[in-house]
């Protein structure tokens, strides 16, 4: 039985002229147990997918089924409660809400599922004690690095017991330790039985997946299944190939200066997962693999 | 659903974690909390004095002035310009024949320095008869009026005249020199209760003496700028009013050239000063409501707006609108409920100190007490719970994107 089944799922946006296709028809199949590694340049869909797949939004055209349901034209105050009871969310940046605690933020979506103080607080520890932060559990955010932060909001996602884990390049903020040690925790997740899907720029990372599509232009490239522990076939030949720097960036002669700036603000948090990162992380893996 | 129970914990705490943002929210309420209820208050307590003062008289209390009927000014006005005339002994004497008066007090101002411990050289002095405490209604700090079996040397002061002349609130047997004759201080008055920014001449200022005894001292004819008398009953003062307005007109060969007016009429044609001060007092409420109502919806719109993300995040992990609404309508209700309890508050204790320090007598409006920080809160959590469910309405990843 497929978790997940997209047909021809489209997502546009704007109007008229200035209609972009975010999804081109795509469609999708994922089974209950799958970890799924999305890859793809910046602007290839692969957000706009998972958002489709995680309920934040809903396609223009075609069918989203979960569990057999069909999904893809329920209203919101639906799609909340699947998300609360089925799907966890990882974001790259901004995960927890700063003015709580770690174990409030972990405890939010059982505040809204209606659990009582004392289960919140005991369940939302437990959580925190299977990332291993017990002991941070009274932390705010910003008390917390940013692998810790990344683990808060997996034991987040994993506390109302979630059939789907969605982390849209949960790495992105990280160094390699930290981005390592969030994988980790994601891919014993994926032991336990849970589906999860995964964006990623670092193809070194799909070695956590069993299955790795590339996304371009808002279609499925390539999709294949790889053994965990693994880079993917597409996914080592995709290593090299995508460019450092833009045509436009080497036309306005900013290209040396992008790679300075780039590496100072790596060490920052980005709002968004920026244009730029896909030449960053790219160019760091280059190094990597030299 | 449980989480109600939840609710207004849960906001306490939102707010006190967001500290920096809650105590400006609250300012915003505050202060127009407390714009709408002192405005209000401020001028309540204004009006009130201004109506207290001008009610002073009894009903059976009238006044008779020189000139044409009109539509005379306050009961007190001191020296108005527009005398063309003064009023003679003979007006004074055919008011105190005329049938159903009781008691008559000529006012008349005189001139000349006083010397008590210190000089005050151009006092206003007021010489009166022995009948003017009877009609005035007004207690005495200290001793009592002169009476007609004084031998015409008792002199009473205002609160003030007496600092100024003695250094002392109660300089009773003191003696005054006034034209060279010795005067002694026989009592002093309690405060005359003015309104601020009035121009009314103050009779806290004023001595008052006997009118032989002026009489005397200047040596000439004492011109009588207005008449007090009283009648027998207050059910007759406007038939004893017309009877003195035709004894006057019959005596002065039909001349229609005095105005005879009862105290309270001359009041009830203040009452469109009150009314107009009641109707600017209500619209300067108003407007500070508006201004402190708009204030308190600026301050929680750009609260929702700063939390767009935060929405979107809780959106994301599952919360309903309904939630997320209800949610913020806690944080606004407890943080409207606080901030206009807190300035209800403050505005008591301003009102306080207005009282205590100025001369503004500032009253306490219970309604103001009730409705400013009702509508305060109903702003409140209108306009911070409005925004954030149109920002639960969107998408949340459109709320997400929202930096």
């Amino acid at each position: 039985m497929a978790l997940i089944e997209l047909k021809d799922v489209s997502k546009l946006y704007g109007f008229g002229d200035a209609t972009s296709v975010a999804l081109d028809e795509v469609n999708l199949t994922i089974e209950q147990g799958e970890c799924v590694a999305v890859m793809g340049p910046s602007g290839s869909g692969k957000s706009t997918l998972m958002n489709v797949i995680g309920l934040l939004d809903r396609p223009t055209h075609g069918d989203y089924y979960l569990s057999n349901k069909k999904v893809s034209r329920l209203g919101a105050n639906q799609r909340a409660r699947l998300r609360r009871d089925k799907i966890g969310f990882i974001f790259q940046s901004f995960n927890l809400l700063p003015r709580l605690t770690a174990i409030d933020n972990v405890a939010l979506p059982l505040l809204y599922k209606g659990l009582s103080l004392g289960k919140r607080i005991q369940k939302a520890w437990d959580m925190l004690e299977r990332v291993g932060l017990g002991d941070r559990a009274y932390y705010y955010p910003r008390q917390l690095s940013g692998g810790q932060t990344q683990s808060v909001a997996i034991a987040r996602a994993l506390v109302n017991g979630p059939q789907l884990i969605i982390a849209d390049e949960p790495t992105g903020n990280l160094d390699s330790n930290s981005s390592r040690l969030v994988m980790e925790l994601l891919s014993e997740i994926h032991k336990t039985g849970n589906t999860v899907l995964f964006v990623t720029h670092n193809p070194e990372l799909t070695r956590f997946a069993t299955r790795v599509v590339y996304m371009q232009d808002g279609a499925i490239k390539y999709d294949e299944q790889t053994k965990l522990g693994e880079v993917g076939r597409y996914a080592r030949s995709v290593m090299y190939a995508v460019p450092e720097t833009t045509e436009e960036d080497d036309l306005a002669g900013v290209s040396v200066m992008m790679t300075v700036l780039g590496k100072r603000d790596a060490a920052k948090p980005k709002k968004k997962p920026a244009r730029s990162r896909t030449k960053k992380t790219t160019a760091k893996h280059k190094k990597v693999a030299k | 659903m449980s989480l109600r129970h939840d609710n207004f914990r849960l906001a306490y705490r939102n707010l006190k974690a967001a500290k920096a943002r809650s105590s400006l929210t609250m300012l915003g309420i505050i202060i127009g909390v407390m714009a709408g209820v002192l405005v209000l208050c401020i001028g309540q307590g204004v009006k009130q004095q201004i109506a207290g003062q001008l009610g002073r008289y009894g009903k059976s209390v009238f006044v008779v002035r020189p000139g044409p009927p009109q539509t005379s000014t306050s009961l007190l006005s001191g020296l108005s310009g527009s005398n063309s005339s003064l009023l003679t002994e003979a007006d004074l004497h055919t008011v105190q024949k005329t049938h159903g008066v009781s008691a008559v007090a000529p006012l008349s101002t005189v001139s000349g320095s006083m010397t008590g411990d210190h000089m005050v050289n151009t006092p206003f002095i007021i010489a009166t008869t022995a009948d003017f405490e009877d009609i005035i209604h007004q207690s005495m700090a200290a001793g009592g009026f002169f009476d007609s079996s004084d031998d015409g040397k008792a002199v009473v002061l205002g609160a003030s005249i007496a600092q100024e002349l003695f250094n002392d609130n109660a300089p009773l047997g003191q003696a005054l020199l006034w034209h060279g004759q010795r005067l002694l201080v026989a009592g002093v008055f309690n405060d005359f209760v003015a309104p601020p920014f009035s121009l009314e001449s103050n009779f806290n200022d004023a001595v008052f003496i006997p009118y032989a005894t002026a009489q005397h001292a200047s040596g000439s004819v004492l011109g009588i700028y207005q008449i007090l008398a009283k009648s027998d009953k207050p059910t007759d003062a406007s038939r004893v009013v017309s009877s003195t307005d035709a004894a006057l007109v019959s005596a002065h060969g039909g001349a229609q050239d005095v105005n005879v007016a009862l105290a309270t009429d001359t009041t009830s044609q203040s009452d469109q000063t009150i009314h107009l001060l009641t109707t600017l007092v209500g619209i300067g409420a108003v407007i500070a409501l508006i201004v402190g109502g708009v204030g308190i919806m600026d301050v929680m719109l750009v609260s929702v707006t700063e939390r767009m993300y935060e929405i979107g995040l809780r959106k994301a992990i599952g919360a309903t609108n309904r939630q997320i609404l209800r949610q913020f309508i806690a944080e606004a209700f407890v943080l409207s409920g606080i901030g206009a309890v807190t300035g209800v508050v403050l505005s008591c204790a301003t009102v306080g100190l207005l009282r205590a320090f100025t001369s503004m007598q500032a009253v306490i409006v219970w309604q103001a007490l009730v409705i400013a920080p009702l509508l305060a809160i109903a702003i409140g959590m209108f306009f911070g719970s409005m925004p954030a469910l149109k920002a639960a309405r969107k998408d949340p990843i459109e709320a997400l994107r929202h930096d």
